[in-house]
């Protein structure tokens, strides 16, 4: 029966408008225009890691200026050429490093690079699909993203330099390309970048949740999906309610930079002569762009909860604790995520009642996070933990999410945020609880899966190096930063000499520039693995973690539809880890409850009476048993 | 059973697709929920809105538009009656009435121009205008695609499945951006 139907199955996909392997594989259909989602997911995790280190180089040379604000380094000279005439970096290239760093680590590394991975070869293997829903959209998702990359790579090449207004691109500096020179083709080619970058994020997040709500296999409902699937679920959920909104605000942008409307601009002079734009309000901006902004945040960190939840399951050798509660948290989050967008105008001279709506919705977002870190502490707590590459990763994630998240509470507070807002507070807490966390969670993630995709183990020794130097260093650099916040030191500003305040944080900066490059470096411990592995590491078997969800009774060799024959049906949840009377400390989500009777549960059977009655009588029958031999 | 276990996935990946047109139509709702909420906004902090009797040629448009989506309601049960011819006629008539719809809106941009107001304004109220209804002209062009490419399989040898499939994703887009324009139009008439 099971070879008719692999053999037919296969007969199918060769019949349908979308199975293509038929078609002889050549390097271009296999390699660049793939459809199929595993090799999509590499290709995005290849571009993020490979924009990751773009980012990273961008923040280290900013970090210099930082540092030794006065010396000169000829080799930048060398590398830079007129942007750091002289060796010293230029106040307007300055800019434009901190904008395209942040642009580049907020949607190109943390949202399509985490995002696009994981759901792209998670929501298939997890949920038992053969493939996406359209595997067509799926690759034009990828190759707009690629465009949007190469178009924000581009704007270092033009004339005036890439776009310098920051990652919010706040009008009027944005909209009038002669404030300074980064707002020129610069800015134009950031917008015509962001608009593919929506359109991928788009056609991407349609695509994932079409498939995770029409494509689950047999028996999966959504209560038996893993949190990475509800994670990933609720992440492309929250894109799809929020980044038009993104898009309604560049168009607007987008007119009024080019064709003279007034949407954001109103009574500007610049130098002499005043401009005849009258009417708008930059305030409108940030409104629509904070609409989308403040989720986009979620969108960054929800993935590498999800992720952190999975690892942390699997490596602790115990189910996670509180599915449910952390299934509405997620939920709760993603609501909430809407409603605080205000929390970033706190100084835009919002009504003050206004502003005490947002403050409350935005500190109630600490319940359901609370929430998630107490049971991600409640799963580890008398584990049989396993202390892997990607369990280190996804405590440390943990680790992050608090100690940025503590900081959220402070900045929530409107009056506290009015003194604090605009200082390296600010940044101190997002680099904290959505860069270092989500970056972590990432890289639990690649950890974690990398046998899955490519069919080799990662070395586990400078998987070791890499999370001690760069959690050591993320701690270095960050925390410090807090109390030149605390002490008013605002952020953005190119030069720490010209005030005679912040010349004593000088020395600080030294330290976090420091630690910011041994972090960096770490990073070549990562990269080395990373892409070593990929050829020479050691074979993995098929199941290398002991796991239970459906990606790893797949095949270690992949192959277009995922598995050989049917899709295995799934009768249980995922987190059966060390169940008492098991005969292993774990059962996959494929094996039926007729094959564990001995360590079966009421609960296990949502109330269905036939089985209860089944498992009563066997476990009857096993006592009489017991009984007769004791006699 | 094997044929049955093909024939579900291929359904379940049709009703995925299908699903596909469904959240982007979430998405492009938001999207113009996003224009509309700046107009209110706008409106409300500088106490004054577009302050224009918006031009016949919008009147006239939306009844164009109304009648093409009854065409393609029409179109839809013929094909599902099995009356091939009727169905194609009445695909005709849907994309005739489009273009028709199109001509209309850009005739309303001219009678706005020669009246003074302006896409590049002082007034973002009245810019917007432009905005909304161009964007939900891009809308038109690719919904006149999907009817395109229903009409073509329509005439060409394609399963029954894929023609039902493309009507049905042409008709959800379709009614949408009819009803999308009702909306606009609305709000546009009732916030002068």
């Amino acid at each position: 029966m099971s070879t008719i139907t692999l053999h037919d199955t296969h007969k199918h996909d060769g019949h349908d408008a979308h199975g293509h392997e038929h078609h002889k594989e050549t390097f271009l259909t296999k390699y660049v225009f793939s459809q199929d989602h595993k090799m999509i997911a590499k290709q995005f995790l290849i571009t993020g890691i490979i924009m990751a280190v773009i980012a990273m180089i961008l923040s280290i040379l900013f970090r210099l200026q930082l540092a030794w604000p006065d010396q000169s380094f000829p080799l930048l000279e060398t590398f830079l050429g007129k942007w750091a005439e002289g060796g010293r970096i230029k106040p307007e290239f300055y800019l434009a490093l901190v904008t395209i760093h942040g642009t580049i680590m907020v949607f190109f590394v943390l949202t399509a690079g985490l995002s696009g991975t994981f759901s792209n070869l998670l929501i298939p293997l997890q949920l038992g699909a053969r493939d996406m829903a359209s595997p067509l959209m799926n690759m034009l998702s990828y190759w707009l993203f690629l465009g949007a990359c190469l178009v924000m790579m581009g704007s270092f090449f033009v004339q005036t330099g890439p776009a310098s207004a920051g990652w919010t691109i706040y009008p009027p500096l944005s909209a009038l390309p002669k404030t300074i020179s980064g707002s020129g083709t610069g800015m134009t080619m950031w917008l015509i970048s962001m608009v593919m970058f929506v359109a991928s994020q788009l056609i991407g997040g349609i695509n994932y949740v079409s498939t995770i709500l029409n494509m689950r296999t047999k028996g999966m409902d959504l209560w038996k999906m893993p949190l990475t699937i509800w994670a990933l679920f609720l992440t492309a959920v929250l894109g799809i309610l929020s980044f038009p909104v993104l898009v309604a605000g560049v168009v607007l942008l987008i007119f009024d930079r080019s064709f003279g409307t007034s949407f954001y601009l109103s009574d500007i002079v610049i130098g002499s002569q005043v401009l005849p734009n009258e009417g708008g309000s930059p305030i409108l901006w940030q409104h629509l762009f904070w609409f989308l902004g403040h989720p986009e945040v979620y969108i960054v960190i929800m993935p590498a909860l999800g992720i952190s939840s999975e690892v942390i399951s699997v490596n602790s050798r115990k189910p996670i604790f509180g599915y449910h509660a952390m299934v509405y948290s997620l939920i709760g989050i993603m609501v909430l995520s809407f409603i605080v967008w205000g929390h970033h105008m706190f100084v835009t001279g919002m009504n003050p009642l206004l502003g005490g709506v947002f403050m409350i919705t935005t500190l109630i977002i600490a319940v359901p996070s609370a929430i998630k870190t107490f049971n991600y502490l409640a799963t580890l707590w008398r584990g049989n933990i396993r202390f892997t590459p990607a369990m280190l990763f996804a405590i440390g994630m943990v680790s992050f999410f608090i100690s940025g998240g503590l900081t959220g509470i402070f900045l929530g507070n409107a009056s506290l945020d009015i003194n604090l807002h605009n200082t390296y507070f600010v940044v101190a807490h997002f680099h904290l609880v959505m860069g270092s966390a989500a970056i972590f969670g990432m890289l639990a993630g690649v950890y974690h899966w990398f046998p899955k995709m490519f069919g080799r183990m990662m070395n586990p020794k400078l998987a070791f190096l890499h999370f001690w130097i760069t959690f050591a260093c993320a701690y270095l650099v960050f925390f410090p930063l807090h109390f030149l916040g605390l002490d008013g030191v605002p952020r953005r500003y190119y030069a720490f000499t010209e005030f005679e305040f912040m010349q004593k944080w000088v020395t600080v900066n030294v330290l976090v520039t420091w630690a910011a490059i041994v972090a960096a470096l770490a990073q070549v411990a990562f990269l080395f693995n990373f892409f070593y592995s990929i050829f020479k590491g050691k074979r993995t078997t098929q199941n290398p973690w002991s796991a239970n969800t459906l990606e790893w009774t797949t095949p270690v060799e992949h192959l277009h539809g995922n598995w050989p024959g049917e899709i295995p049906t799934v009768y249980r949840w995922p987190y059966d880890y060390s169940k008492p009377g098991a005969e292993e400390d774990f059962i996959p989500q494929t094996v039926p409850f007729s094959q564990t009777m001995s360590s079966n549960v009421p609960h296990d059977f949502d109330g269905n009476t036939e089985a209860e009655r089944i498992q009563e009588e066997w476990m009857a029958k096993q006592e009489k048993a017991e009984r007769e031999k004791v006699d | 059973m094997v044929q049955s276990i093909n024939h579900q996935e291929a359904n379940a990946n049709y009703k995925a697709k299908k699903f596909i047109i469904w959240l982007f139509v979430v998405s492009s709702t938001i999207m113009f929920a996003g224009w509309t909420s700046y107009y209110i906004v706008f409106a409300a902090s500088k106490s004054k809105g577009h302050g224009l009797v918006l031009p016949d040629m919008f009147l006239y448009s939306t009844g164009v538009l109304l009648v093409s989506s009854i065409c393609l309601f029409l179109a839809a049960r013929a094909f599902r009656n099995g009356e091939l011819a009727k169905q194609k006629t009445f695909l005709w008539a849907t994309l005739l009435l489009g273009v028709v719809f199109g001509y209309l809106q850009v005739e309303a941009w001219v009678s706005l121009y020669q009246s003074g107001a302006f896409l590049v304004n002082n007034n973002a109220a009245i810019s917007i205008i432009y905005i909304v209804s161009g964007i939900h002209l891009l809308h038109i062009l690719a919904g006149l695609l999907l009817i395109l490419s229903t009409l073509l399989g329509a005439y060409g040898k394609i399963a029954t499945e894929r023609l039902q499939f493309r009507m049905e994703v042409s008709s959800i887009f379709w009614h949408f951006i009819d009803i999308l324009w009702i909306y606009l139009y609305v709000f546009l008439l009732l916030n002068s």
